[in-house]
């Protein structure tokens, strides 16, 4: 059986991707100490309305090994279809593989995801967050400990969550899912951004 | 762009978006794997590539990277079926037929990955395979049996 590195490509943010074409990320943090608590707090609020978003935390469902359907295109919330279990291996290793459907494009053609209803597919393995990622139905409190918590955030910092985003091509999908899905709010850029900016503020999460 | 499949090397003339499918389909004239949908959700194109089960309607051939593909036609032979094949007909599963090829397909990648299946591992792999006839208990009886006669080989 197959066994993955759960932290491997997935990770954080989004949990399907594909990559727009040419699409390079900066790094470019505030200085330190020039970032007020109550911009952090603002930074946050918006990185919690990405990690909310469907198009991000349909995969990163906690202990459960289901990834959802939910959001605009899908009407009410339900398991994604086809009985599909992701497995301790978060990549269907146990029951059927992601890849079955969703392949993975070694060409970077862009578009990949032109087709409603088809899988989506991205330049990296398909699968679901690890299980600490857990941000289905989570409030902002509980996905913002999650994130600072090194514990559960795989070990990172402020500047290498902000990495994870740029190097890991499967989050980058979210904001170009094509296929009629609605993205994930603001831009890749401006995300990152408000990570940095939140993680110069020193990670403030809202008290309740 | 070149391609193995079932063994026999291909060249083949096409864009690198083409899907697969009608790779096999339209330029080889491999006409086993079935166009149901052809965007993931009924399971009726399934080859191998590489041994591993995957929707040909989903794959580019531009992203298929060297992989060799299995079809239904390189499966087993007509003397010499696969175990999946050989039960498939013990069993009489196929009503119209059309999803078998994907089916089967599925079931031997199935049980390259667990030779001993339970049902619920059967219906957990299987769920992505459509059958409009419904013959689902006949395909969960066959892959039973095709895991036993493995076992036994």
């Amino acid at each position: 059986m197959m066994k993955r590195t759960l932290w491997a490509p997935l990770a954080l943010l989004a949990a399907t991707g594909v990559w727009a074409a040419g699409e390079t990320i900066e790094i470019n943090p505030p200085a330190e100490g020039s970032v007020s608590t109550e911009e952090g707090l603002a930074a946050w609020g918006r990185i919690y309305e990405v990690a909310s978003h469907p198009r991000c935390a349909n995969c990163h469902t906690g202990e459960s090994d289901r990834p959802m359907w939910s959001g605009p295109s899908y009407g009410k919330a339900r398991p994604h279809g086809m009985n599909i279990r992701a497995g301790e291996s978060r990549i269907g290793a146990e029951h059927i593989l992601c890849s079955t459907c969703h392949t993975t494009k070694d060409e970077d053609w862009s578009n990949a995801n032109a087709v409603p209803h088809a899988a989506p597919r991205v330049a990296a393995e398909w699968q679901l967050a690890p299980v600490e990622a857990d941000w289905f139905g989570r409030s902002s409190v509980e996905i913002c400990r999650q994130l600072r918590d090194p514990e559960r955030n795989g070990d990172r910092d402020m500047l290498e969550l902000a990495a994870h985003l740029d190097h890991d091509l499967i989050l980058h999908w979210a904001w170009a899912p094509g296929g009629g899905r609605e993205p994930a709010p603001y831009s890749l850029q401006e995300h990152v951004n408000d990570i940095l900016t939140w993680g110069v503020a020193g990670m403030p999460c809202p008290e309740n | 762009m070149r391609l193995t499949v079932n063994g026999t090397e291909h060249e083949v003339e096409v864009e690198p978006e083409m899907p697969l499918l009608w790779v096999l389909r339209d330029e080889l004239n491999i006409t086993g794997p079935k166009y149901g949908c052809g965007i993931a959700q009924c399971g009726a194109c399934t080859v191998h590539v590489d041994g591993v089960a995957v929707r040909s309607c989903q794959l580019a051939i531009g992203d298929l990277a060297g992989g060799e593909v299995t079809t239904i036609e390189g499966l087993g032979q007509p003397e010499s079926l696969h175990a999946v094949q050989q039960a498939w007909v013990e069993h009489q599963v196929a009503q119209c037929g059309y999803c078998q090829s994907g089916q089967i397909m599925q079931a031997a990648s199935l049980l390259d990955f667990n030779p001993a299946p339970t049902d619920a591992d059967i219906d957990a792999a299987m769920s992505g395979n459509l059958c409009r006839c419904g013959t689902y208990p006949r395909i969960r009886a066959a892959v039973k049996a095709a895991a036993q006669k493995l076992q036994g080989a």
